[in-house]
């Protein structure tokens, strides 16, 4: 080996795509995505981790077919284990690998708010071609501050009035979570975190209200809660879908973020409500893997093939080797 | 971001200036939806007076956007020429125009007659924010296999459902399903099946030239299999 070459340091290992699922209600089959959608790219050769950071309602090992795992984020969570990339364990589905989010201590299960940086941090570099968060339900600071720390936010949906109130309740959260980061007079941050309270005494009632009044305190930070808008674009997926008038939604709900916080939301696609789910989840397999034929299943390919072809052009240098 | 009564008519239907009369109707049909009375899209975001005032926008901008010669001076006027008010005042004559003048007033702006175009904003326009190339859902464009699962794909895609081709064309919904779902066994005979793909395939906005050989392919393929004794090939 030329002496050259043996003194040049490592390159520094590049940063996995980031894809964190969330949604604010539970069953809308966050799980169910995270699972499919990570099994297909794993299956088109690319390295995948899943991490289930839903603490208080693990199961995607159960999705993954990993009956009890031996860790699981919980001992990240406790301080048993600093090193992250030691937590992760094989599933039965060759290049998807899981950390799992068993409810060991029910009492201390939400990381402490410098916890929660580290895990942030970990996260983000693990050793994978894409990783995976499964958020699990709610609407929580720490979820939205997970959700905003990745490189693809995406919003699980089904087509009911639950689901779409909550959805967009997650997603004006992450809005307000992102422009308060965005922002950095005191004054305006305190204006952000008035104008989450949906009842508050200002009268700001939509993120334009906002706008305008951010505008009047300070013309600058007018400017970067614009930038801060045109540089949000959550994905969102609705689930379940039964007719065309749910396939429909998803455009209704774009044009609905559109005009309501001026974000370009993508409608990343549509998954049709399928009986062989319920059999996918009672086999503890990936639909992907159990039906690949199924129509819920192409549509989950899609939108893998869409989140990886969106990965592209930044990182990965030539398309993946298809698995045999 | 501007408030509604700042919009320009393709703001308001989120089309660039230059989009196709196909591009305007197809966004047409999806405001339409997105803010009709009983949308879900619209739940605890909108309440019923915002969606009133994004409705009679929504009307008024397609409205004008529609007619060539209302977009012809409403475009001159964008462009800032100086065209009298009239030319590009809502073209139907059942268009909401009072409605419109209404939203207009509400926003405190001068009467439409005597106003300037809108000053340039110092702010992006939202036509500047970048666009996802993930745009549209459409990806087997390219692909010349037509199977049932394209069929039904393509047809959800374009909000169509089974009963309304059903209605157009005079086939059994049952048999529709069955090309979906590529029953071959429980369809008619080839030639039959060949006239329910053509019509299907025009309804959903297919050019039958180029599906229906590749779904009859795999039809005549799927019966002959079966006649060996095997199972109906699936893919």
């Amino acid at each position: 080996m030329p002496v050259t070459e043996s003194l040049r340091l490592p390159a520094p290992r590049p940063r996995p795509t980031l894809i964190v699922a969330g949604g604010g209600k539970g069953g809308v089959g966050k799980t169910f995505f995270v699972a499919n959608v990570a099994t297909c790219l794993a299956r088109a050769g690319h390295s995948v981790i899943a991490v289930d950071a839903d603490l208080e309602g693990a199961n995607l090992h159960t999705c993954l077919g990993v009956a009890s795992p031996r860790v699981s984020l919980a001992d990240f969570v406790a301080h048993r284990e600093e090193d992250l990339e030691k937590l992760v364990l094989e599933t039965p589905i060759r290049g998807l690998r899981l950390v799992a989010g068993t409810q060991a201590n029910l009492g201390a299960a939400q990381p402490s708010h410098f916890r929660r940086e580290r895990l942030i941090h970990a996260v983000a570099r693990l050793p994978a071609d894409f990783v995976f968060v499964d958020l699990g339900a709610g609407m929580h600071p720490s979820l939205i501050d997970y959700f905003l720390a990745g490189d693809e936010g995406v919003v699980v949906m089904s087509p009911e009035p639950t689901s779409v109130e909550n959805a967009y309740g997650f997603l004006r959260a992450a809005f307000y979570r992102r422009m308060r980061s965005a922002l950095r007079g005191p004054e305006v941050r305190r204006l952000v975190a008035a104008a989450m309270d949906q009842r508050n005494e200002r009268g700001i009632r939509t993120p334009l209200d906002l706008l305008r009044e951010v505008e009047a305190l300070s013309p600058e930070e007018g400017v970067r809660f614009v930038e801060a808008i045109r540089s949000f674009h959550p994905r969102f997926v609705v689930n379940g879908v039964r007719s065309a008038e749910d396939v429909k939604l998803g455009f209704a709900v774009r044009s609905v973020c559109k005009k309501y916080f001026g974000i370009d939301a993508d409608y990343l696609g549509y998954v049709n409500h399928d009986d062989g789910v319920r059999r996918s989840i009672v086999a503890r397999r990936p639909l992907v893997e159990s039906q690949p034929d199924c129509d819920a299943a192409i549509y989950l390919a899609r939108i893998a093939r869409k989140l990886d072809a969106a990965r592209r052009p930044a990182h990965a240098a030539g398309p993946p080797r298809p698995r045999a | 971001m501007k408030p509604l009564a700042e919009q320009d008519h393709y703001e308001v239907l989120d089309v660039p200036r230059d989009a196709s009369p196909e591009d305007i109707e197809r966004a047409y049909r999806v405001a339409q939806a997105t803010y009709a009375d009983d949308s879900l899209a619209l739940y605890s975001v909108f309440d019923g007076d915002d969606a009133e005032a994004l409705r009679q926008r929504v009307e008024t901008a397609y409205s004008v956007l529609s007619s060539r010669e209302g977009r012809r001076a409403y475009d001159a006027w964008l462009g800032g020429d100086t065209v009298p008010a009239a030319a590009f005042a809502p073209i139907a004559p059942d268009a909401p125009a009072p409605a419109f003048e209404r939203v207009i007033a509400a926003a405190e702006e001068p009467p439409r007659a005597e106003a300037p175009p809108p000053e340039p904003r110092r702010l992006p326009p939202l036509e500047a924010f970048p666009r996802s190339p993930l745009e549209g859902v459409d990806e087997d464009e390219a692909s010349p296999e037509y199977d049932g699962t394209r069929l039904r794909r393509t047809r959800l895609r374009r909000g169509i459902e089974l009963e309304q081709i059903a209605a157009i064309t005079k086939i059994n919904p049952t048999y529709l399903r069955f090309l979906e779902e590529e029953r071959f066994d429980d369809l008619p005979a080839a030639v039959y099946v060949r006239g329910f793909v053509v019509a299907y395939l025009r309804c959903v906005g297919i050019d039958p030239a180029k599906g229906a050989a590749s779904y009859m392919a795999r039809f005549e393929a799927g019966r002959a299999a079966r006649k060996k004794g095997r199972s109906p090939a699936t893919g």
